[in-house]
């Protein structure tokens, strides 16, 4: 750090600056100066000069909330008593309950700073992590379900989440963790961690059918609600700005003219859902190598291979009667057709397929062969079919397809999908495919047309027709990928199951598939032999002992090296952190309209942060990365006033139950204003200074008089200050909705407190178009563990934490609703997890009170409510339990409002 | 209590009187053991089949509303207008051509085949005339009571996003729905009952499932509640566990409700403590009167006859158009019965792309008899007076096929047709016109934000003015825009 002296010496002048400087170019007026106050430099300011009431002196936090009150006439609170704060605090750093022990302890402890060794032992527990990632997630709107439409899951989101809870724990310095989350991927020297942090971007709703359609204007508009949620993510989060509000027009209330919009949208067009491999620069080097050396050995087998079986087909050929044309190469798999129906090679005829003279028929829509699953995994591959096409105006159908057994990914020859009498090859969604600069078709329904569709195992895709190149070769942007053994399988005669109209009207003659990309020779080598009938059989006889024994070395190094391939094929770990491109020069959009661009903007940052240059030195066409980067310097930077004031507050919210700042993702002119702007200044100058440790921060604010005060209303400070926007008291509040659960489960003893790692899936799933939910209740370990680890998906929301303000995933909440419902109430009284952590907290109160009912009644208490049980309450219980048990005892506990409030 | 201060924006509180209103629950708390009584009490009803009583805590609206309430059948997948409601004698005449002159494809496969005259005659009907296909001939009965609306736009081909739109005024998750804007707006009418009812198909939920009715960045207690309509009971958690015995279930509800009363008194001034205590009264009380809202037992014979619910195809539906009728009775502000499900194989919705008529056979055959019923019934109940019937789609379907020579058709944003009946809206009406081959809307347009424009008004609120600040925007059912069909209002 600088010295802080000359930065706040420069500030200030800066500040002075400021004013006269005219308002920002395009903005619109504001009418209140005071609107703009988080943009202003944070000054550190003084502390007020006011006498302080006893024990409230040497925290900053209290100089500033006792004058405050003292200007109103308002008196604080006493202290609350140890066992009231012990539970408010450890709720606070970690979301649980003390446990009894823990509460006796502190309750003993006589020592003067006993307070504050119990804030450190809870700082310091990973809990604290879990709790306060919790909030950070919901901010961030993490979701893991992609929503809309399909809501599939999105198996590798939780390392983000992990992420958190291990930042948070780490005290890691919020300027890198903000860094991080904007450009971690590529600031040098980038790590596991930096990659997945940069799931921030991503990690929202994301709309995968309106990504694939048809329609370019509705694809762009879909391109550009994704781009409003990530910059929108981006300004709430750390900038507490709705920079979103200015995507079709400037800022109403704040100086961000639309143009700055699109500038920052710029920085993060690049940025595109998905999943990447997570690993770092020198990890990935070592696995590249590794790769590239397994895939020239296979090469190097396949080569051999193909010599040594080109050899025995030439002796075999030798073998055949004069005139017979030489072989093409040996293929995975081969069609032939017989005479009639019962002579297939392989597979089942559907929907009316027929075979006859030698060829299969498809004479209408529905019909068509399908094979059996692959043996082998497949990636780069050739496909290839003689076909005679009934009709030249038909759409849609394929020659030749391997789809996997859902549907969801097909590679096929398609013709006339897309264009009129074209072949191409087709995929889910297009994404493999591209259209051709070819001919239109003219072969009638009696030629017989052979094409070949070749993948390399550099993702290019080349087409031949009759054994020449059919347009160019091209490389699909998302690359190759995959089919499984024992899950794809080929058809002939559709497309893919589901489509529109998959169907091909004609004729199949042959077809074959190839586990490796032919080279252009040997296409037109497979062309010109008609898939002459010298078999596999017939070239193995072709071989002498030798030949075959080096033709087997080669196989098994081929395996070796697929088998290496397949292990090298992709790190460790796998997050849905998103992919990047080098997008286009970003054009700013006329009312926000795709259909109405206009100028070309270079990536910066927001102009309306006077004390930082907006301008990123950025070339409108700048390398992707760098834009980013550029972006994420501006953001942490210290003189940037914004992100210390946002964290700053709602670190502040969620242990005081509201910010000083009451809208802590607007700090903004429609935003509130502060209760305490001098205090936020305040911390937030110490915490940049102090090196942005969120540690330090939670230990001033949780150690201060104010946080420590009694939550006991008094009517005349409520007829004063009835918000308690002033802190007369202690804010008491509910539970958050993974609090209640995680407690219960605490207070039974059923809580497992397994740390990270995938999350645990509380629901079977079932996919009808959409993926469907089936939620269920089980009380094993994996279903134990805290709230933060549950699959947090769209449409399989659970009713219980549903009712207990559990946000939508989808929205960016830095402030949860609280309410009361009836069917809050139902939840509580009425389903079976309830139902087991009573009887469990039973269960584990007799056990500690050994079978003595009277002592597990007060145990239950002490678990449950952190306190014992007064007399009466002590008589009544127990009575209740000898009548009906003590589990219903228990039931009353965890339905209480005592339970499910902090005071 | 910080519940009470949740969310009002800053400064803007005295503007909007909806924005300052008060929580879903009143924060009187009642003596000792009236949890106890209150279950005891729904107990009894249960059995003696009396709907429990029905406090009312609405908030009023502000303007005289013409509708007290809502029904809304949404059609998933995409009704074609061409098949249904919008006659066009000119695609009889240019049945086969190309489609030119209206640009961009507008489908979601982008395959435009040649245009197709609608594969069902059309009759005119009632004193209205109206014009209605030989699809729906149950509804075209009902003619004289709707009122059409024929050039509506969606933003969306894409079918989620659409009908996000239709729900809730945007194309994206996490917005509030309109049935969640309702009961932010208006409250309940029976606080024995959820205020926001979703009847989903029993078919299977639509695609998105729960996010179809969330209330997005609205308190929780606005989401719409869907009642389970396969089996079991309409929601989770509704039943007292079998293993508790009802007086036990009796005594520890007055235990508990002695111990939270002492907490409320021994920390007074906080209502949140108060509120909890009715939220047991309330639920204890939901224990009864949802299972008698949802139960058919009491209907007729006939009534269940005319429903449907005597014949397979109409069975299902049927019973939720039916207990549609039963919860509006009882108060409920907003129910929303959902015709149709997800996009697998085979279809269960509207999603006509590969055979149109072959679709819509199957899904009329479930969805018109039903609706005609409940329109019919809430007219003979008087219902219809004071409710506002609501049919849509999320978009209509291509006046060309789907491909050459294929008979099905995609995805048209661009026209299609919606109807209203009852509280407030002129019957026996059409409004809005598309063009000649039903591409475009062509005169009278109407957006979906003023489609839910008019609707708020109907039930007497300004859609500009019904407000909630998340994230730096006074957010709206209709965004920043929407204008009230006036030429629609009776």
């Amino acid at each position: 750090m600088k010295p802080l002296g000359n930065q706040i010496a420069r500030w200030t002048r800066m500040a002075s600056w400021l004013a006269l400087t005219p308002l920002l170019h395009g903005a619109p007026a504001v009418q209140d100066a005071s609107a703009r106050w988080a943009l202003q430099p944070v000054v550190r300011p003084a502390l007020p000069l006011v006498q302080a009431p006893p024990g409230w002196t040497g925290n900053p936090v209290d100089a500033f909330v006792s004058a405050r009150l003292h200007e109103a006439g308002l008196s604080p609170s006493p202290t609350a008593d140890r066992g009231t704060l012990v539970r408010r605090v450890t709720f606070d750093l970690t979301g649980l309950p003390p446990s009894p022990e823990e509460t006796d302890a502190f309750e003993r402890d006589r020592r003067p700073d006993a307070y504050e060794r119990l804030v450190d032992r809870l700082l310091a527990s990973p809990r604290h992590g879990e709790r306060w990632a919790r909030h950070w997630l919901d901010v961030v709107r993490f979701t893991e379900s992609q929503g809309f439409e399909y809501d599939r899951l999105r198996d590798n989101a939780w390392p983000y989440r992990d992420y958190v809870v291990r930042s948070f724990n780490a005290d890691k310095p919020y300027d890198l963790f903000m860094r991080e989350q904007i450009a971690g991927d590529v600031l040098e020297p980038v790590t596991a961690d930096g990659i997945i942090a940069t799931s921030l971007l991503v990690c929202g709703a994301w709309d995968q059918a309106g990504n694939s359609q048809a329609n370019t204007t509705q694809r762009a508009i879909t391109r550009e609600e994704e781009m409003e949620d990530l910059v929108s993510v981006v300004g709430q989060t750390f900038l507490g700005l709705t920079i979103n509000c200015a995507r079709c027009h400037d800022h109403k209330f704040d100086p961000v003219p639309s143009t700055d919009y699109y500038r920052v949208k710029a920085v993060f067009d690049g940025v595109r859902h998905g999943e990447r491999p997570v690993e770092g620069a020198e990890e990935a080097k070592v696995r590249e190598a590794a790769r590239s050396q397994a895939r020239a050995d296979l090469a190097e087998a396949q080569a051999a291979i193909a010599r040594i079986e080109a050899e025995g087909a030439v002796a075999a050929a030798a073998k055949l009667p004069a005139g017979t044309r030489p072989p093409g190469p040996a293929a995975l798999a081969r069609w032939t057709f017989g005479a009639d129906t019962t002579q297939v090679s392989d597979g089942k005829l559907e929907g009316g397929a027929v075979v006859a003279g030698g060829r299969l028929l498809l004479p209408a829509a529905g019909a068509f062969l399908r094979s059996s699953p692959l043996d082998r995994d497949l990636r780069e591959k050739t496909l290839e079919a003689w076909v005679a096409l009934a009709d030249l105006d038909q759409r849609g159908g394929a020659a030749i397809s391997v789809e996997t057994a859902d549907g969801s990914m097909f590679d096929a020859i398609v013709f006339g999908e897309r264009r009129p009498r074209r072949w191409m090859a087709g995929s889910e969604g297009h994404v493999r495919t591209q259209d051709l600069d070819v001919p239109d078709e003219q072969a009638g329904p009696a030629a017989m047309v052979h094409l070949a569709a070749v993948y390399s195992a550099d993702d290019r895709i080349a087409l031949y027709r009759d054994g020449v190149p059919y347009g160019a070769p091209y490389k699909p942007s998302g690359g190759l990928r995959t089919f499984k053994a024992g899950d794809a399988r080929v058809a002939l005669g559709r497309r893919h199951q589901g489509g529109g109209s998959p169907w091909l009207t004609g004729a199949i003659g042959r077809a074959a598939l190839y586990d490796r990309a032919l080279s252009a020779d040997e296409v037109a080598a497979s062309f010109r032999a008609e898939g002459a009938s010298i078999t596999q059989d017939m070239i193995l006889a072709g071989l002498d002992p030798a030949r075959r024994r080096a033709r087997e070395d080669a196989m098994s190094r081929a395996k070796t090296a697929r088998a290496a391939i397949a292990s090298s094929a992709k790190p460790v770990m796998t997050a849905y952190a998103g992919k990047r491109e080098q997008p286009a020069p970003t054009k700013a959009l006329k009312r926000g309209d795709v259909k109405s661009p206009g100028e070309i903007v270079a990536p910066s940052a927001l102009s309306a942060v006077a004390a930082l240059p907006a301008d990123l030195g950025l070339a409108p066409d700048a390398p992707e990365a760098g834009r980013r980067i550029g972006f994420a310097a501006w953001l942490a930077d210290p003189r940037n006033p914004l992100p210390a004031r946002v964290m700053v507050n709602r670190v502040w919210q969620a242990h005081l139950g509201q910010g000083l700042v009451t809208t802590p993702s607007d700090l903004g002119a429609s935003g509130a204003r502060p209760s305490h702007p001098e205090l936020l200044d305040r911390l937030a100058s110490d915490f940049v200074a102090g090196g942005w440790s969120l540690k330090a921060l939670h230990r001033i604010i949780v150690t201060s008089a104010a946080y420590r005060q009694s939550s006991a209303s008094r009517p005349e400070a409520a007829a004063k200050d009835a918000d308690d926007t002033l802190l007369w008291r202690f804010p008491p509040r509910r539970l958050e909705a993974e609090a209640v659960r995680d407690s219960m489960l605490a207070v039974s003893g059923d809580l497992n407190l397994q740390l990270g790692g995938p999350s645990f899936r509380p629901f079977t799933t079932s996919e009808y178009g959409a993926m469907f939910y089936h939620l269920f209740d089980k009380g094993d370990a994996e279903n134990n563990r805290r709230t933060v680890y549950r699959m947090n998906i769209h449409s399989g929301k659970e009713p219980l934490l549903d009712a207990f303000d559990c946000p939508d995933p989808s929205v960016k909440t830095p402030r949860r609703g609280i309410t009361t419902t009836p069917l809050q109430a139902l939840g509580l009284m009425n389903s079976s997890f309830v139902q087991r952590q009573a009887g469990g907290l039973a269960e584990r109160s007799r056990r500690l009170a050994r079978g003595d009912l009277s002592r597990a009644v007060g145990v239950a208490y002490r678990l449950a409510l952190g306190r014992a049980a007064t007399p009466a309450e002590q008589a009544l219980a127990v009575a209740a339990a000898q009548e009906r048990g003590l589990a219903n005892v228990c039931w009353v506990l965890l339905n209480s409002t005592e339970f499910v409030y902090v005071r | 209590m910080s519940a009470e201060r949740l969310h009002r924006p800053p400064d803007l509180g005295a503007m909007s009187p909806l924005l300052s209103r008060r929580h879903f629950l009143s924060a009187g708390a009642n003596g000792i053991g009236s949890v106890a009584l209150a279950w005891l009490l729904s107990r009894e009803q249960a059995r003696a089949g009396i709907p429990a009583p029905a406090p009312a805590s609405s908030r009023p609206p502000r303007f005289a509303p013409k509708a007290k309430r809502v029904v809304q059948i949404f059609c998933c997948g995409g009704v074609s207008h061409i098949e249904t409601f919008d006659h066009k004698p000119e695609l009889v005449r240019m049945d086969g051509r190309s489609l030119e002159g209206k640009g961009e494809n507008l489908g979601f496969f982008g395959q435009p085949g040649k245009l197709m005259k609608s594969v069902y005659e059309f009759r005119q009907h009632g004193r209205s005339g109206s014009w209605v296909s030989s699809l729906l001939p149950n509804l075209a009965r009902c003619a004289d009571d709707l009122c059409f609306i024929h050039s509506m736009t969606a933003k969306s081909n894409n079918h989620t996003p659409a009908t996000f739109q239709m729900n809730s005024g945007f194309t994206l998750n996490g917005f509030p729905c309109m049935g969640a804007w309702l009961s932010y707006g208006l409250g309940t009418e029976n606080e024995n009952l959820p205020a926001f009812v979703v009847l989903p198909d029993p078919r299977g939920l639509p695609a998105g499932g729960s996010i179809n009715w969330t209330s997005g960045f609205l308190p929780a207690n606005h989401q719409g509640v869907p009642f389970r309509t396969r089996s079991g009971d309409p929601i989770a958690d509704l039943r007292t566990p079998a293993s508790v015995t009802a007086e036990a279930r009796a005594a520890d509800l007055g235990m508990l409700a002695a111990m939270d009363r002492g907490f409320a008194e021994a920390n007074a001034g906080d209502a949140g403590f108060a509120a909890r205590l009715r939220s047991y009264e309330l639920a204890a009380r939901m224990q009864s009167s949802i299972p008698e809202a949802t139960g058919l037992d009491g209907e007729t014979e006939t009534t269940k006859r005319l429903y449907g619910i005597d014949d397979p195809a109409t069975k299902g539906f049927g019973r939720n158009c039916l207990m549609a009728r039963r919860l509006l009775e009882r108060g409920v502000r907003f129910v929303q019965v959902i015709n149709g499900g997800a996009f697998g194989s085979p279809r269960i919705n509207w999603d006509g792309h590969e055979n149109l008529k072959e679709n819509h056979d199957t899904q009329a055959a479930t969805m018109d008899r039903p609706v005609a019923a409940l329109i019919q019934d809430l007219k003979q109940r008087g219902l219809l007076e004071d409710t506002l019937f609501v049919w849509s789609t999320e978009f209509g379907r291509s006046p060309a096929t789907q491909g050459i020579g294929s008979p099905g058709r995609d995805h048209h944003p661009s026209a299609f047709t919606c109807f209203l009946a009852g509280a407030g809206v002129k019957p026996g009406h059409h409004h809005g016109s598309s063009d000649e081959i039903g591409y475009f809307a062509a005169e009278d347009k109407v957006t979906v934000p003023d489609f839910h424009a008019t609707i708020l008004h109907l039930l007497g609120i300004d859609h500009e003015k019904l407000t909630f600040y998340h994230n730096g925007i006074n957010r709206r059912l209709t965004d920043v825009h929407g204008e009230v069909v006036r030429g629609i209002l009776s």
